[in-house]
């Protein structure tokens, strides 16, 4: 990832310039790093402050009065729903996740093998989906009136199942194990499902690592295909009950609402906001220093293809 | 002989299927799934032509023309539906938004990838990169509620800042003029961590012999950045802006529903193709949509084409797809 290091040393004077450049860097860096942290640690830190502090002072990266209160009170209120639009959002993510890893693997493993002959036609069925497409109403329509998706759960998983683009993603990566490995495997009489099965995953373990995060976190954000179908509260994603949550907020803040209607409406306070702002992010937060790496092995491998 | 040639493809297509069949089993799955969501949603273009009546069905309802399509670009065709211009309002602001958006969104990351190669220290590097990839993870969902959190009128950070710097403070939720702004800026902020990793990717490649013999002859890291680093990354950011032409009549949904939502007085400011054609389908009716959406998508594919064909000729044949 560095750019070759030029050899310091050998220089005796390091240039004005050069010193510019450097502070330069690292003040730039920082500033846009922290831009990028500094509104999450905001959110995390009122989401455990006093809601009457937090009222009153305004924000604050360091928890003022640091308790637990709002999230109790969520989960006290309505817990139900909250864990209801958990369980929800962690089954489709893994159901999701799953389903897409089987489908997406099979055709990219089938794609990366150079003796199948019509491997370009197909790859061309898929991109021209990429190209062109029928838009919104028509998708929504067939979704609708002939799959009868509405409110199902399968609004939330099937339509965002196979994406074109992990695909190729994965068949790059199927492309750089050698054929001869499979060869032998032939020769002993192996079927290609079970060579694909017991060859081409387990040497594919980095590939199916950052595909599959790739489509759970596709899935653990998903609240477009709710926004779509879904009317029943059940089986609201989590995302979309932030987006509900939210949409109550703006609503009442464009003053829009008639006064009389706003009275009723009860906005949540700040902290109550920003503690499901951080239930929804949830389980990223804890697993990002350990998945980041994969995505950034996935954009790499993407990027180097072009 | 036509015949024996013939007879003998054939046989060849039944050959390779014979032989691979398994491998062709294979790409089943993912063909129904394509087939289903993409291909088969394609025979619903039709409604664009058709005064489309629910009870009618999609192939049932009285065939119109191009009726949808004149009234998209405010010619009055008799039908009775008024369409109040926002069609054109929403083409423009997606250009907008795109166009900034591609902008800044070129330019940042480029900065921040070279700026990145010129830091030594391990420790400050990983602690940075991952601050400005966590946006990435987060849904448009969360970055709205983050925005709440800056510009809410009354507890809004920003407000606050203002009203303690003896400031008015600013309804920023009901005043449109400012969110396509906010709206450029959360794009920005949410890819730019993504987006420099694609040019440290391409800057890893670049042959570090060039470097030595700047070095050599005396150049400063200045004069290397901008002579060398530059040029090389220029067909990575070509093709990348090829790409980004390519869909510029698309705007991003999930951005403007998730920052703005159904916030009506904003809505005219910062509504794009696709937001518009969701908010009319139910007001306007499937068909009027239909055509807007077949109208983004044809100028989609020709845009896409010819980016494609360009890149080609940049990059050596190489396209985008």
């Amino acid at each position: 990832m560095d750019a070759p290091a030029v050899n310091i040393k050998n220089r005796i004077h390091t240039s004005i310039g050069d010193k510019l450049v450097k502070i330069f860097s690292i003040t730039f860096i920082a500033i846009i790093a922290i831009a990028c942290l500094y509104p999450l640690l905001m959110v995390l830190s009122v989401s455990f402050s006093d809601n009457s502090v937090v009222a009153k002072k305004g924000f604050s990266v360091i928890p003022q009065k640091a308790t637990l209160d709002t999230y109790v009170y969520l989960f006290a209120r309505s817990g139900s729903r909250i864990l209801r639009s958990y369980i929800v959002t962690i089954c489709i993510t893994i159901a999701g996740t799953l389903g897409a890893m089987i489908v997406t693997s099979m055709i990219s493993f089938s794609l990366s093998i150079r003796d199948l002959k019509y491997r370009n036609a197909i790859s061309f069925f898929c991109n021209f989906t990429i190209i062109f497409s029928a838009g919104l109403v028509p998708w929504y329509i067939v979704c609708s009136q002939v799959y009868h998706l509405r409110d199902t759960y399968f609004a939330l998983i099937l339509p965002s199942m196979f994406s074109v683009w992990n695909m190729f993603l994965l068949r790059t990566y199927f492309s750089s194990i050698p054929v001869s490995l499979y060869e032998s495997a032939r020769l002993d009489g192996a079927s290609w499902l079970q060579i694909w099965w017991k060859v081409g995953l387990p040497l594919n373990k980095t590939g199916m690592l950052t595909v599959g995060m790739m489509y759970a976190l596709n899935y653990w954000n998903e609240w477009w295909n709710a926004l779509m179908f879904i009317d029943d509260k059940n089986k609201f994603p989590l995302q979309y009950i932030l987006y509900n949550v939210m949409s109550n907020v703006n609503a009442i803040m464009s003053g829009r609402v008639p006064p009389g209607a706003a009275a009723n409406i009860k906005l949540p306070s700040e902290t109550m906001k920003m503690a499901v702002t951080i239930i929804t992010i949830g389980p990223i937060i804890f697993l990002y220093p350990f998945i980041q790496k994969y995505f950034v092995n996935g954009i790499m491998t993407g990027a180097v293809k072009e | 002989m036509k015949a024996y040639t013939s007879y003998k493809k054939k046989n060849g297509i039944l050959r390779e299927f014979k032989k691979n069949h398994q491998l062709y089993l294979m790409c089943i799955p993912a063909i129904v799934f394509l087939i289903a969501f993409s291909y088969i949603p394609m025979a619903g273009i039709y409604m664009a032509f058709t005064d489309h009546k629910l009870l009618d069905g999609i192939f049932g309802s009285q065939f119109v023309g191009l009726r949808w399509f004149k009234a998209f670009f405010g010619v009055d065709t008799g039908s009775g539906t008024r369409f109040n211009g926002m069609g054109l309002k929403s083409v423009y602001n997606t250009l907008y938004i795109n166009l900034f958006g591609l902008i800044f969104g070129t330019a940042v990351p480029i900065t921040i990838a070279i700026c990145f190669n010129e830091i030594k220290n391990k420790g400050f590097k990983k602690i940075t990169q991952s601050a400005m990839f966590f946006p990435y993870f987060l849904s448009w969902i969360v970055v709205g509620a983050i925005i709440n959190a800056f510009f809410a009128n009354s507890t809004g950070m920003i407000n606050r800042v203002l009203v303690n710097l003896g400031q008015q403070r600013v309804r920023w939720y009901a005043e449109p003029w400012h969110w396509k702004g906010i709206i450029i800026t959360a794009d920005v902020w949410k890819w730019c961590g993504y987006n420099s990793i694609i040019y440290m990717a391409a800057m890893s490649n670049f042959d570090p012999s060039l470097y030595e013999a700047a070095t050599v002859d005396g150049a400063n890291r200045f004069q290397m950045i901008w002579r060398i680093t530059l040029p090389l990354l220029k067909p990575t950011v070509i093709v990348l802006t090829l790409m980004s032409i390519g869909r510029i009549f698309f705007g991003d949904f999930g951005m403007i529903y998730g920052i703005v939502g159904n916030n009506s007085l904003l809505y005219d400011e910062v509504a794009v193709i696709d937001t518009y054609v969701y908010s009319a389908m139910k007001s306007l009716g499937f068909s009027y949509t239909t055509a807007i959406g077949l109208m983004q998508s044809v100028l989609g594919l020709i845009l896409v084409s010819l980016a494609n064909h360009f890149a080609k000729k940049i990059n050596d044949g190489e396209g985008l797809f």
